[in-house]
């Protein structure tokens, strides 16, 4: 596939085309109907139990089809492909207790909070210092905004232009309307000011997503930052101040 | 690996006997046994216990796991036969021949007994060169019997085990033309068939010492058990890599007629065989392929499809016409034509399979389906309106994961119209809808949670078309129901870039900041 940088326009989004495949005779594609061959034919002189038989099949199956964990920085080894979703839900799914934002490791998370929710992180950001860590792991490298931090992953690690650590939560119909009209209104520069301002639609979608505290995070850490076992409400200071966020 | 043999455990024989250090070799033998033993059945090699004229050892006698004892005493007993046989061989006296045939005779019982026979013993012991020596020509048919019956079964086992019979491949090759007694034809056609089964390298030995004419012409012989074994060790010959062998075969005079008289007549188990020489010839080989496309050969598959209930049969049956559906792009142009008998025929047949309880069988029917799926849109219409959905359907929540991967393809094939020059498939909207409304997108959502790479595209793509050609702009909303901006969303994290892209464009086009407003 090729690649393309600006995925909006759509111009090469493999699309479903239907084609006829052919698999070589030694192919995986065949390989458990060849080792059924196998079996059956030895059954008769070998007299398997029902029992026998799968556990067999089960060794069989869990050599060929052993897996490793496809999420960047694991590397974890999967004996099957079933496993992924558990091993998944465990250790991926480490999710914000303010926003319930769920990020796949613990140290995606703890930056995260500090940079959504933590008011001494904005006081340092807005005295200048660089608190933009770098997102993957042994980088080091720190910015003075978001928008370089986004800028260094697109251009160093070949992150996707489309991107964006800060997702927004998807918002109420009602506050995308209201979002809609606002920007109609407001032709303002797209520049991300090192400024922080709350703003009250972010409140209102926070809000709505605090009732849906999650308690999981169960995901290893190497690095410890005290707020990996947040279990209920343990809220942080209340200025909540999300960078902002344009497109 | 010659570590893990029950005779390198046998160092102390006195101390087995008693006590918990017995137990503890045994189990530590039961584990070793177990990885052994799974290896050596997948093997494509088989161990001859009854030999063609019916004698040998009741199967089973000895089946269960060789303790120490046993297997000390078995070696032994096979180091003194390759004894005896070595001084029958160099003995010139009355009743010489006699005394050859006993000692072959002593040995073959002693490697047809238990499920490890004691080859490696008999390796050590000398017994390749003596073997070799009683098949030169001229020797009785008895003698010729037994001694080629020994190398079947030191070959049977392990890969540095199956390749000491080189010395003896000439001979073997030699006896299996007209000139040799059936029986002693086909036991060296078995031996040579587990030396193929070995792999590639004795492959193409056996195929440049000329081992592939003779083996072909015994397919064409009247009886069955020659037939079979003929059968067998040429599946394992031609499966290749290399198709040279298999387009070599197709074109012996009499072998197409031989393979559709027994795909046509012949009872389940040689037609089982013969099914597995289909198998390669049309997996291999184009030329073969064609020649099968434009004779019965696929009216006969269907048959068999249809009246065998052994799983035996089916798999190589279903599989050759998978392989001819697959190769040839003729097949389902000019023989399976919508509205023929024959194409209703094998829809019938691959929805049978996926009735079945079988993993293989559902698994490869729906690849084959898949294939017919891929065809005009007169081939898609048949299936989306045929019994077979209703399944796919089914299965696609429920089955095993490598069944649900191809039953994807079969779905969302159905849903493209066929890739023209321009590279963009249109939507066949019909089937897009009625699908999605009894539903499969949830199925397709699962595949995109998947770990593989495989699945996980196949499922967004399947998602870029619900997003897009869903009427009324319901796409996104009915994604969404289904938590697959969620699916997509973990994405952002994941190592592989393509998948990372489609995911993220996805989302960018249809859930950005404008999703939801003109409702």
């Amino acid at each position: 596939m090729a690649m393309v940088v600006d995925y909006k326009h759509d111009s090469s989004f493999p699309y479903w085309t239907s084609i006829r495949r052919r698999f070589a005779p030694d192919s995986p594609f065949f390989s458990s109907g060849n080792i059924e061959r196998e079996l059956l034919a030895k059954q008769v002189a070998l007299d398997f139990t029902e029992d026998e038989r799968n556990q067999l099949e089960k060794m069989i199956d869990t050599d060929a089809r052993g897996v490793f964990c496809p999420i960047v920085g694991c590397g974890a080894r999967l004996t099957l492909l079933e496993d992924f979703e558990d091993h998944y839900n465990t250790r991926h799914t480490a999710s914000c207790s303010v926003c319930s934002r769920v990020y796949p490791t613990s140290r995606l998370l703890s930056i995260h909070v500090s940079e959504a929710h933590d008011s001494f992180f904005q006081a340092k950001v807005a005295r200048g210092y660089a608190m933009y860590e770098c997102l993957v792991e042994g980088c080091d490298l720190k910015f003075k905004n978001y928008k370089g931090r986004q800028q260094h992953l697109v251009d160093k690690h070949k992150f996707p232009t489309s991107f964006e650590f800060f997702k927004k939560a998807h918002p109420s119909k009602k506050q995308r309307l209201k979002n809609q009209r606002k920007r109609a209104v407001n032709k303002k520069d797209e520049e991300v000011s090192s400024k922080m301002e709350v703003e009250n639609e972010m409140m209102e979608g926070l809000v709505s997503a605090v009732s849906k505290l999650s308690t999981s995070d169960s995901s290893p850490s190497t690095v410890s930052f005290g707020r990996r076992n947040a279990r209920g409400l343990t809220f942080v200071p209340r200025s909540v101040q999300p960078p902002l966020q344009k497109k | 690996m010659a570590d893990d043999s029950p005779a390198s455990h046998r160092r102390d024989p006195i101390k087995s006997s008693v006590g918990s250090v017995a137990a503890q070799r045994r189990r530590q033998n039961a584990v070793t046994v177990g990885k052994e033993r799974r290896e050596s059945l997948v093997r494509a090699k088989r161990l001859c216990r009854v030999g063609p004229s019916g004698d040998g050892d009741v199967p089973g006698e000895e089946n269960d796991m060789v303790t120490d004892e046993k297997g000390f005493l078995l070696d032994a007993q096979t180091s003194s036969a390759v004894e005896d046989l070595k001084s029958a061989v160099a003995y010139q006296g009355k009743g010489a021949m006699q005394k050859r045939v006993n000692a072959l005779r002593e040995l073959r019982r002693l490697l047809s007994k238990s499920e490890f026979p004691p080859v490696e013993a008999a390796l050590k012991a000398g017994a390749i060169p003596l073997l070799v020596q009683c098949l030169s020509f001229g020797s009785p048919d008895e003698q010729l019997l037994e001694a080629a019956w020994c190398l079947t079964n030191i070959a049977a086992g392990k890969p540095e085990e199956t390749k000491a019979l080189l010395p003896a491949l000439p001979l073997l090759i030699a006896h299996l033309g007209e000139r040799s007694s059936l029986p002693v034809a086909e036991q060296c056609a078995w031996a040579l068939g587990n030396v193929a089964g070995e792999g590639e390298e004795l492959r193409n030995v056996l195929l440049s010492q000329g081992a592939l004419p003779p083996l072909a012409r015994m397919m064409l012989r009247n009886k069955g058990s020659t037939v079979r074994t003929a059968a067998w060790a040429l599946s394992n010959l031609i499966k290749g890599p290399d198709p040279k062998a298999a387009t070599e075969l197709i074109k012996v005079d009499g072998l197409l007629d031989a393979i559709l008289r027994h795909l046509r007549k012949s009872d389940e188990e040689l037609a089982t065989e013969v099914a597995w020489v289909v198998v390669y010839l049309s997996a291999l080989s184009n030329f073969a392929t064609g020649v099968l496309v434009k004779s019965d050969a696929i009216l006969l598959l269907v048959e068999r499809l249809a009246t065998s209930n052994s799983l035996q049969l089916l798999i190589p049956v279903l599989r050759s016409l998978g392989n001819l559906v697959a190769g040839d792009s003729h097949t389902t142009s000019t023989v399976l034509i919508p509205g023929h008998e024959i194409t209703d025929g094998v829809i019938k047949v691959l929805v049978k399979c996926l009735k079945s309880d079988h993993r293989v069988l559902k698994k490869e029917a729906s690849w084959v389906l898949s294939n017919i799926a891929a065809g005009s849109i007169e081939h898609k219409q048949l299936i989306y309106s045929s019994e077979a959905v209703p399944l796919l359907l089914r299965l696609l929540s429920t089955a095993p994961f490598d069944i649900r991967k191809e039953v994807a393809y079969v779905l969302g094939n159905l849903c493209v119209t066929p890739t023209g020059g321009d590279g963009k498939p249109n939507l066949i909207e019909e089937h897009l809808v009625s699908l999605v409304q009894r539903g499969c997108l949830s199925g397709f959502i699962d595949l995109v949670r998947s770990a593989d790479v495989e699945a996980a595209r196949l499922g967004l793509q399947f998602m870029e078309l619900v997003l897009r050609g869903m009427p009324n702009g319901d796409g996104p909303k009915l994604v969404e129901q289904e938590d697959g901006i969620d699916a997509m969303e973990r994405y952002q994290f994941h190592e592989n870039e393509d998948l990372r892209n489609m995911a993220n464009g996805l989302v960018d086009k249809y859930f950005g900041e404008n999703y939801g407003i003109d409702e």
